[in-house]
């Protein structure tokens, strides 16, 4: 017998039983006194299974429409800020360009609105689109962004599963993959133009072909 | 735990969006699991009530808190746990008075249903004889079937403690338990 933190007693239970109340144990296996006392715990954790026959749901729908919104902290609105489309134009001293050049070409990278992009000389404004219903993630890794992923996140805001974006790009071609949900890397069906993406295997890569925003109509 | 619709991270993001109402969505999904928790934790439905509703009006003000909205059931749980364990603090006992024990879970008139109520009632009252924390940890495993992992999550102690608990209680209920099945 031990005594237990409010002073009454009970008796240890075998191991066996606890391993197989952990689903560690296979209680078939159990001899035939452990296996009914495992029946009859079991049997308790069930008749308290029963829901309350009650609902707080309209009364915490109430209260909520009388409380304000819920707001992001200053770190989270931040991190969000980051991920909205929004236009960004800088206007570079020749001198500071080399210097920058590769932080802005991460900036320059955040989906947007194509209207709301700001291209510079020898750039251009993609537009990515593709259709994944159920999706939880779309993005796009490319030459342009050395393959790699968090760079240029797609949106589906109205969840009907087409995912699209924009991001200003260097003028000229450029191969590119959507990876979908972090893990599928698959061509995109609407580019027209594929090239081999020189593993081998037979896969292909979506081309592009950015031209210069001064140069269009 | 059948779980339509849309995943909890992207309710998250519709509520913190401004879409206020999608909040019912998270109401619908884990209400039930929160109030039968709250009532074998409190023992008494409408303090469970109570306490569920204050937890998820809390959930909603604090949504931008919730820093993995993929683990929000762990989340609610935890703000309902904190929730139950301030009202059995005001109350200065961990013990739940046996007037105040629900009431049967299928109060008809057959006998088959009679006898499933006093097994309901036997085993509510060896729970409510526990400590709180033994109690929380036996519903949480066996009612609301957690992980250790998640229960570590939900309540904030180590796996090994809630290990140690989930035995204890098994061995104080199996001695209350001796007149079931």
């Amino acid at each position: 017998m031990i005594a237990d933190d409010r002073g009454g007693a009970m008796n240890p239970i075998d191991s066996r039983l606890q391993d197989a109340l952990d689903g560690e144990r296979d209680p078939a296996e159990l001899p035939a006194d452990l296996r009914d006392a495992y029946v009859r715990l079991i049997t308790a954790a069930r008749l308290l299974e029963v829901v309350p026959p009650t609902t707080v749901a309209d009364r915490v729908m109430a209260e909520i429409r009388r409380s304000p919104a819920p707001t992001l902290s200053p770190a989270r609105r931040a991190a969000r800020w980051l991920s909205r489309p929004r236009a960004i134009t800088f206007r570079l001293r020749p001198a500071w360009t080399l210097a920058l050049a590769a932080g802005l070409a991460a900036i320059l990278l955040i989906p947007s609105e194509p209207g709301t992009l700001n291209p510079g000389e020898a750039q251009g404004v993609a537009r990515f689109v593709g259709h994944f219903p159920g999706a939880r993630s779309v993005e796009v890794v490319g030459s342009f962004n050395d393959w790699s992923r968090g760079k240029l996140h797609l949106q589906d805001d109205d969840h009907d599963g087409v995912w699209d974006g924009a991001a200003v790009l260097p003028a000229g071609q450029h191969e590119y993959m959507f990876v979908v949900d972090g893990e599928r890397w698959v061509a995109d069906p609407l580019a027209g133009r594929y090239v081999d993406d020189g593993f081998g295997a037979g896969q292909q890569n979506s081309l592009l072909v950015v031209r210069p925003a001064s140069g269009t109509p | 735990m059948v779980n339509e619709g849309p995943p909890d991270g992207e309710v998250v993001a519709r509520i913190l969006g401004g879409d206020g109402e999608a909040f019912g969505i998270l109401i619908r999904r884990y209400e039930p699991g929160l109030l039968r928790f709250a009532t074998r934790m409190l023992g008494n439905p409408d303090a469970a009530a109570d306490a569920v509703a204050e937890s998820l009006v809390r959930a909603y003000r604090h949504l931008a808190q919730c820093r993995d909205p993929s683990r929000l059931r762990s989340w609610l749980y935890r703000i309902t746990g904190n929730r139950c364990r301030s009202h059995l603090a005001r109350r200065h006992t961990s013990d739940i008075p046996l007037s105040e024990a629900p009431p049967l879970a299928d109060p008809s008139d057959s006998w088959v249903a009679l006898e499933r109520g006093e097994q309901v009632a036997l085993v509510e009252r060896a729970l409510a004889a526990l400590p709180a924390e033994k109690r929380e940890a036996f519903v949480l495993k066996h009612v609301e079937g957690m992980s250790y992992e998640e229960m570590a999550a939900v309540t904030g102690a180590r796996i090994p403690t809630l290990k140690m608990r989930v035995h204890r209680a098994r061995e104080a209920l199996l001695a209350a338990l001796e007149e079931l099945v």
